[in-house]
């Protein structure tokens, strides 16, 4: 979520209602559980651990909340971080979304590479277990518990393949727009 | 010294379908080197081409352009004869539907090829032997198809594949028609192939068939789209991160 | 009702869908059954063209004929001629037995029965060209002059005189050409000879100016006319009679080998429809089944079932008998009379004709669909949806056999293991033919008399041609069912094996290997078939011919039978080299879906 947070501001010093309207569209209906102070908490602490700034906007006067968050070197830094991480440990698929959604939207890194990477990765990982699968015998040991986990990564690969085919079309269209 | 040249060598393959409007661009522009010993697998949605692209590595289809090379000989070349003597001596076929003869025995089936190549019959007979007890059928040689299950007759058709001591061993789908069972005894004997050196490329859309490669290639539209290091020497664009199975712990819950 | 509507639909629906069956089956249908009915159909036209001439010319129902001359004769004839039986009579009248030459030298027998200038009202012959006699001038029987090639105006020379052929005229009074003499000289055995008219005066001149042999002939009018058996028998004189049963039945004669040459024949060509079509058949068998399944699970009866799949072949075959019945009634009076001699047509094709045929019509197809049918109807609903439609056998002898052998050979029984079955009718296919073209070259091969003076062949004999024409057209027949045979069994055996070709072809078989194969596969059967057609054919014709008959030279048997195998190696080579090229990874997708 912090993470989520961060890579957003990175296209643009933002309000915090304009954070969480972003986060909603993201996430559609599954944005619908988050607490609507949320995001201020989040942004609290990450003003707190230095990565973002709070600048008071003018021209708004009507608007109680007029705080404008912006991301430091150090934010800059844990974003760049965050997008070159590929860990996977339990999969967060909301968490990858909005990675996904923010690279784009900042323009950061092309979404299309990300998914490619977080693939290669959960194919090495495939892999290990595979191999792993092979040596043990057929039967209700350990195989099994291995096979649990090829079938998991093989769903989160699937994922990634519609990931990487709805962000690739994407990126077709925006080409023909531009 | 010198490097031997690769067991398939394809550069700007080009194959279209049908003509005019419905022309359909198989493979489009293609570069390919396998190296000896090298286990590739092709992933891609249906209708992405990696199925022609097998085709096209095995002599059964004729590039509308480029050049297919294996072990260094231009094969898209050849007359119908000599792809055939190519087909028999150098390339081993698997398919999904398996393609067995219903009406031959297993042994009689693995036998074929090495009939097709002149050899004796005794001599094929032994080498059908020799083959079913690598693939772990030895005790079935005299059924029919009908009578065994889909992976002992993917395992036949393995046999059979090798029968000739092919260069290159071409899988097409080798898994799609199997259970989970029987697609680990067919990955177990691909494993047993890629350590005795065997070249193989796999066409899948399996994740767990082509996480077994040392290489994977992605298709889409008759080009390639990612070109993966798996494993192997000669690490490809992969940030090495992430490694080791540290994440396996947390992914079936055993750290909290 | 409704299920009529049904059937008469789905009927429809398939024949449209496989026009080419369709039309086979028709065919051969068509074929098998014009030669039957026409086979059983000859004597009835014979006799129908006897009782049309008999009509026309005012028959007798009786000739006396005596070879002596003499008082006691004379006394004889004019009994005859009072008796109470006899209404009326004409003659006694000469007959006088000469040679006759015509302008391009050909020389022939011929009686001369001097006729009054104006006939009277018994046997009246039919003048059907030129005028009846006059002084000096001849008239021909026209199956004479047909064979002679003479018309009206030409001159004919007869013992040694010229004559001009003043018309051309038939009768039922003697037996068609060249059987006009009906006793020879003296009473004594007649050789092929022909009829001729003259004036009596010429006639007697004729006799008297080279002492010429003469028979005294009377025609006789009986009261009753089926009474000729009892007025013979009532007298008992030294005279030869001559019913008007008797003339007819002698026009048979001519015939006597072509009716067993074409009922024989039918049974050949009904045969090799069943085997070619019940190939077809079984080529359609898994969609049929498919087919059944579907019916059966719709809540169809297995009786409604049947019936729908035997509808098609017996809505076809009864077509084609229709058709054949059509084609024998218009080619009946060309078979049926080889001669000029008798005028008329056919009437419609007998009762028992009709039966015959349509037998051999519902036989070739309900032959031809009965496994088909059967199996659909036995198979269980779920397994006809599902479950491909042949379970395949292994046939170790066959592959032990085949690893004696080339490769090509070896690939060509392995991929064909399937249908032994359909080896036997490649065989007995092959057979049939060799029979057809066996006994076309024994009837080819026995020595005949010809019709011109003492057995010259300047006059063709006319029984000889027609069986050999009959025999031709037969064999003709024959040989192009079992042509269209042979390539339905190349390409059903292709499109059958059309997976294991595939498959043959990744494991680096060659396009000529797999062509060879699927050829020889095709052409193996054949080898027995035409081995065993050989004796077949000769028993056969050994079966139809009475008296001594004569072996075409071996050399000509054992050279039909290599031909019939060339020919059939060639007629395979064809579709088996469409089958081998089609390519393969198309052959392999649509064998996996």
């Amino acid at each position: 979520m912090q993470d989520a947070v961060l890579a957003m501001l990175a296209k643009e010093p933002a309000h915090g209602y304009n954070l969480r309207a972003r986060l909603q569209r993201s996430l559609g209906p599954l944005g619908g559980s988050m607490n609507p102070g949320q995001i201020y908490v989040t942004l609290a602490r990450l003003e707190k651990a230095g990565l973002v700034v709070c600048e008071r906007a003018d021209g708004l006067p009507e608007r109680p909340d007029r705080k404008v968050y912006a991301l430091t070197p150090a934010g800059q830094q844990r974003v760049a971080a965050w997008l070159a991480e590929v860990g996977w440990p339990k999969p967060d698929l909301a968490e990858f979304h909005l990675k996904l959604a923010a690279a784009a939207a900042a323009r950061l890194a092309d979404p299309v590479e990300l998914v490619a990477a977080q693939r290669r990765e959960l194919l090495r990982r495939l892999r290990e277990v595979q191999r792993a699968a092979l040596d043990e015998p057929a039967g209700p040991g350990a195989g099994l518990l291995l096979e649990g986990v090829v079938l998991r990564l093989q769903a989160d690969l699937r994922w990634l393949a519609a990931c990487e085919r709805a962000w690739s079309a994407n990126d077709d269209d925006e080409a023909e727009d531009a | 010294m010198n490097e031997p040249s690769p067991v398939v060598d394809v550069r700007g393959l080009v194959k279209h379908h049908g003509e005019g409007q419905g022309r359909v661009r198989a493979v489009d522009a293609v570069d390919l080197e396998v190296p000896q010993g090298q286990t590739l697998a092709v992933m891609g949605p249906s209708g992405c081409g990696k199925s022609t692209l097998l085709h096209l590595l095995g002599g059964l289809e004729r590039p509308t352009g480029g050049e297919v090379r294996l072990a260094g000989r231009r094969i898209d070349t050849l007359g119908e004869p000599a792809l055939a003597r190519l087909r028999r001596r150098s390339v081993g076929f698997v398919f999904q539907a398996f393609h067995l003869v219903e009406e031959l025995s297993a042994a009689e089936n693995v036998e074929l090829p090495a009939l097709l190549a002149g050899c004796s019959r005794r001599e094929a007979r032994r080498r059908a032997g020799l083959l079913l007890e690598r693939v772990g059928l030895a005790d079935r040689a005299r059924h029919l198809p009908s009578r065994l299950s889909g992976g002992q007759r993917q395992r036949v058709a393995i046999a059979r594949a090798l029968a000739n001591d092919p260069l290159i061993v071409l899988a097409d789908e080798p898994t799609g028609n199997l259970d989970t069972a029987a697609t680990l005894e067919v990955l177990r004997i691909f494993e047993e192939l890629r350590s005795a050196g065997q070249t193989l490329v796999i066409v899948t859309h399996d994740e767990r068939v082509a996480a077994t490669a040392d290489r994977l290639i992605s298709m889409r539209d008759g080009m390639f789209v990612d070109d993966t290091r798996l494993a192997g020497a000669g690490a490809g664009p992969v940030p090495e991160a992430g490694t080791g199975t540290g994440w396996l712990g947390g992914l079936i819950g055993l750290e909290g | 009702m409704g299920s009529i509507v049904l059937v008469a639909r789905l009927v429809l629906a398939d024949v449209r869908r496989h026009q080419v069956q369709a039309a086979m089956l028709l065919l051969a249908v068509t074929v098998a059954t014009a030669t039957m009915a026409l086979g059983l159909s000859l004597r009835g036209v014979s006799d129908a063209m006897y009782e049309q001439t008999r009509a026309a010319t005012a028959g007798p129902d009786v000739v006396a004929l005596s070879g002596d001359t003499g008082p006691a004769v004379t006394s004889a004839l004019a009994e005859l001629a009072d008796a109470p039986e006899v209404t009326a009579h004409h003659g006694p009248y000469q007959v006088v037995y000469a040679d006759l030459t015509t302008r391009g030298s050909t020389s022939s027998p011929v009686v001369v029965q001097g006729f009054a200038e104006t006939p009277g009202p018994l046997n009246r012959p039919l003048v059907t060209s030129g005028r009846w006699v006059r002084p000096g001038g001849a008239v021909l029987e026209r199956g004479f002059a047909t064979a002679l090639g003479v018309g009206v105006g030409d001159h004919v020379t007869i013992a040694g005189r010229s004559y001009p052929v003043a018309g051309i005229a038939v009768t039922a009074a003697t037996s068609i050409y060249p059987w006009a003499a009906q006793i020879g000289p003296y009473g004594g055995p007649s050789d092929y000879t022909g009829l001729a008219w003259m004036t009596r005066a010429d006639a007697r001149a004729l006799a008297s100016s080279r002492d010429l042999p003469v028979t005294t002939a009377l025609d006789l009018k009986l009261r009753d006319p089926a009474a000729t058996e009892s007025f013979i028998d009532a007298h008992r004189v030294p005279i030869t009679f001559h019913s008007w049963q008797f003339t007819a039945g002698q026009d048979m004669v001519i015939l006597r080998n072509s009716q067993p040459i074409l009922v024989v024949g039918s049974w050949l060509l009904g045969f090799l429809a069943v085997t070619g079509i019940a190939v077809l058949a079984a080529g359609r068998a898994v969609a049929q089944t498919r087919r059944a399944g579907l019916l059966k699970a719709v809540g169809a009866t297995p009786g409604l079932i049947a019936t729908v799949l035997l509808a098609e072949y017996l809505a076809l075959a009864l077509a084609g008998d229709a058709l054949g019945l059509v084609i024998a009634h218009l080619t009946a009076p060309a078979v049926a009379s080889p001669t000029a001699s008798r005028i008329g047509g056919a009437a419609g094709p007998d009762g028992a004709t009709v039966v015959a045929a349509t037998v051999l019509a519902v036989a070739v197809a309900v032959l031809s669909a009965l496994r088909p049918t059967l199996r659909a109807m036995r198979t269980a609903t779920v397994r006809a949806l599902s479950a491909p439609a042949h379970q395949p056998r292994h046939r170790p002898w066959l592959t032990a056999l085949s690893a004696l052998l080339p490769t090509p050979l070896l690939l060509g029984l392995r991929l064909t293991a399937r249908r032994p079955g359909r080896a036997v009718l490649q065989a007995c296919s092959t057979a049939t033919t060799v029979i057809g073209i066996v006994a076309l070259l024994v009837i080819g091969a026995q020595p005949e008399r010809g019709y011109g003076l003492d057995g010259s062949s300047a006059l063709p004999n006319l029984r000889g041609e027609h069986d050999r024409r009959v025999m031709l057209a037969v064999t003709v027949l024959l040989i192009a069912l079992a042509v269209v045979n042979t390539i339905t069994f190349t390409w059903t055996t292709a499109m059958e094996a059309r997976a294991n070709v595939a498959i043959a072809r990744t494991l680096g078989a060659t396009p000529s290997q797999i062509s060879l194969g699927l050829s020889t596969a095709q052409l193996l059967p054949s080898l027995p078939g035409a081995v065993a057609g050989v004796p077949l054919g000769i028993g056969l014709c050994a079966m139809f011919t009475v008296g001594k008959w004569t072996l075409p030279p071996s050399s000509w048997l054992f050279g039909a039978a290599l031909a019939t195998l060339v020919v059939t190696a060639a007629l395979t080579a064809l579709p088996a080299r469409l089958a081998a090229r089609r390519p393969v990874a198309q052959a392999l997708s649509a064998e996996s879906t």
